[in-house]
């Protein structure tokens, strides 16, 4: 849920809106705000599920340290997505342990 | 390959604070921080800071980050972005990852300012989404305006725990709990009263069992510790959440400073593994420095001037000034340094039971257990007076470094000396106006303007309100005691804002006059 406004910051200075997809859905974010907080705002929780069993994870420090929020984006995998920018038409998929590779060896 | 006279490791408050002193001085000077925007937490602190004038008391910390930015800038400093420094070595030599490629610079000093991390702790269901770090939840509300969750559970009463608390409901959270595992509250008591009379209950001794959900958090379990921190069977107590904060602390970052070589110590009073530092900051290499957090958790207020000792030494260590020079600026740090340091909530306090404030009077244990101080303690303290008119109440309990309402009344009603962490006085001799400047600059909330009686059986009471909807003159309410609880009827008879208050605005509520010293914070009745 986005804050409207804040008590002592006002308001944000948010990038326009651009339309993104998570797992083919289209949803929609701010330009420049990380991936994560569009997904949050989007009600998205599980970021991916770990290789052996299967758990959820999702935000966990916001800050690039934990690795827990990691996507495929565009593609690549392992993405963090709480400190990788969004951008319009970007392709954010659930990953399902460390990632999948597509035949060759080529990054889905 | 780059050479520069100080390799900063860091764009935080110690980091750019040594980088504007060594800059200063004729440096050239590079601050690389593996984040996309400088400034490390502070632009994550909304709160006003604690201190005295020459420590930015009473301005937010984000306004500080915006500061030192502006004069790292104007003076040239090089700050680069993206870039993770991954490599330190003992000649100075940094390698520094910057998108996809490793650059190798040398320094002829180098500082390492890497900060902390957030400690965790493990329950069943900890990995579940809506577990998420305190600074996450400010990352997340301060920096990008987004709700970490509607109903939060807050594990931790430390400093970070109380602020962040406050910080969730100031966005618009609901906290329905905060628990710690220790017997007493960690923090400043007064972070944590502002915490309480919004009507937060604090479990102390309580953690957390179990995180309900199969997907995300859906509930929490929390639990009485015994004195071997085991749940006793029977006091679980089930919370419907959707997100679990955790403040359990912050790890000085050292890994950097333990590659280079640096001489390490694990020292419980500085929270963990740190180089070990001189008065300067020089870790046991020389020309290697560590301010700030990674040498020692404490507050970004000493991180600040822990850098700014490490950019002067740093610059009398090249010949940039003279030794003379240096010891005398640097004598001029340690001092508004220990200013810092002094009182219940010193590093070398950690732990400690303190039972006596420093004038001898008796701590408020009500206040360390449940986060407010009680009805029949609170009259024993020095900000704690009455008087006929309208006149400061100071419910400020504990020896913490702090001075701005000494210098923010114009009457000189308020009277701290010298010893900055003293607890205010009133001066009965001085005549109170009224005009709150004490209740807008007291960083912990802490400073209420009193008329316990207007003559018609009521009383009006001023207090800090930093939430929206600010409530408007002739709104009707609850007055909330310290404990937030409902104690009476009150109805808004000013709203005052101001730009010198800062977005703290002065809610005077008028209640009936039994109420004056138990009132102490307003909630507006739902409009229908």
């Amino acid at each position: 849920m986005r804050i409207e406004e804040h008590p002592i910051l006002g308001t944000y200075e948010k990038g326009r809106t651009v339309s993104f997809t998570f797992d083919g859905k289209e949803l929609q974010g701010c330009e420049g705000e990380p991936i994560a907080i569009a997904l949050k705002n989007a009600g998205v929780m599980v970021h991916r599920y770990t290789k052996k069993e299967h758990k959820p994870r999702g935000i966990f420090c916001a800050i690039g340290r934990c690795t827990d929020c990691v996507m495929i984006v565009n593609g690549k995998p392992n993405v963090r997505t709480c400190i990788t920018p969004l951008e319009e038409g970007m392709e954010v998929r659930t990953q399902y342990g460390v990632g999948e590779k597509a035949e060759g060896g080529a990054q889905k | 390959m780059k050479r520069y006279d100080m390799i900063i490791v860091g764009a935080g408050p110690a980091g750019l604070s040594a980088a504007i002193e060594a800059a200063k001085r004729g440096m050239k000077v590079v601050v690389y921080d593996e984040n996309a925007k400088p400034g490390g937490q502070l632009f994550k602190q909304i709160h006003k800071f604690f201190g005295s004038k020459e420590h930015k008391a009473k301005i937010r910390g984000f306004h500080i980050g915006e500061e030192l930015l502006a004069e790292a800038n104007s003076l040239g400093v090089e700050v680069v972005l993206n870039a993770i420094v991954i490599g330190l070595f003992p000649e100075k030599e940094v390698t520094v990852k910057i998108d996809d490629h490793v650059e190798h610079v040398k320094g002829d000093t180098v500082l390492i300012a890497t900060g902390a991390s957030e400690n965790m702790v493990t329950f069943p269901g900890w990995t579940l989404p809506g577990v998420i770090g305190a600074g996450a939840a400010q990352t997340m509300m301060n920096l990008h305006g987004t709700l970490p969750g509607k109903r939060v559970l807050m594990l931790g009463s430390g400093n970070v725990g109380l602020v962040v608390s406050f910080q969730l409901m100031q966005a618009g959270c609901e906290v329905v709990a905060l628990a710690d595992a220790a017997p007493r509250v960690g923090g400043y008591g007064v972070h944590a009263a502002k915490v309480a009379r919004c009507g937060v209950p604090f479990y102390l001794s309580h953690t957390i069992v179990k995180a309900d959900g199969d997907e995300y958090v859906t509930g929490v379990t929390i639990g009485e510790v015994d004195k071997n921190w085991q749940v006793i069977p029977g006091t679980e107590k089930h919370f419907d959440v959707d997100t679990i904060c955790l403040a359990v602390g912050l790890s000085p970052m050292s890994k950097l400073a333990d590659m280079a070589g640096c001489a390490m110590e694990d020292n419980p009073a500085k929270a963990g593994f740190v180089p070990t530092v001189d008065k300067y900051g020089e870790t046991s290499i020389s020309g290697i420095y560590a301010a700030g957090d990674v040498s020692g958790i404490e507050e970004a207020s000493s991180a600040m001037i822990e850098g700014r000792i490490a950019g002067i030494a740093a610059a009398a260590k090249l010949g940039f000034i003279s030794e003379e020079e240096c010891e005398a600026e640097v004598a001029k740090q340690e001092t508004a340094l220990d200013g810092l340091r002094q009182g219940m909530f010193a590093p070398g306090m950690r732990g400690k039971m303190i039972t006596e404030t420093e004038e001898g009077v008796e701590i408020s244990q009500n206040l360390l257990k449940k986060g407010f101080v009680a009805d029949e303690e609170i009259e024993r303290f020095p900000g704690v007076t009455h008087n006929t008119g309208v006149h400061p109440v100071i419910e400020c309990t504990q020896n913490i470094p702090c001075n701005p309402c000494q210098d923010a009344c114009p009457k000189h009603c308020i009277k701290i000396g010298s010893n900055i962490t003293a607890l205010p006085a009133i001066d009965p001799e001085q005549k109170c106006t009224g005009c709150g400047m004490c209740v807008a600059s007291c960083s912990g909330q802490a400073i209420f303007l009193v008329n316990e009686d207007c003559g018609d059986g009521t009383a009006e009471i001023t207090l800090p309100y930093e939430f929206l909807p600010l409530p408007e003159k002739g709104a009707k309410g609850t007055a909330l005691s310290r404990s937030g609880e409902a104690v009476c009827e009150a109805e808004v008879v000013n709203v005052r804002s101001a730009k010198a208050f800062d977005h703290t605005h002065l809610l005077t509520m008028k209640v009936p006059k039994e109420y004056a010293m138990k009132a102490r914070f307003f909630k507006e009745a739902a409009k229908s």
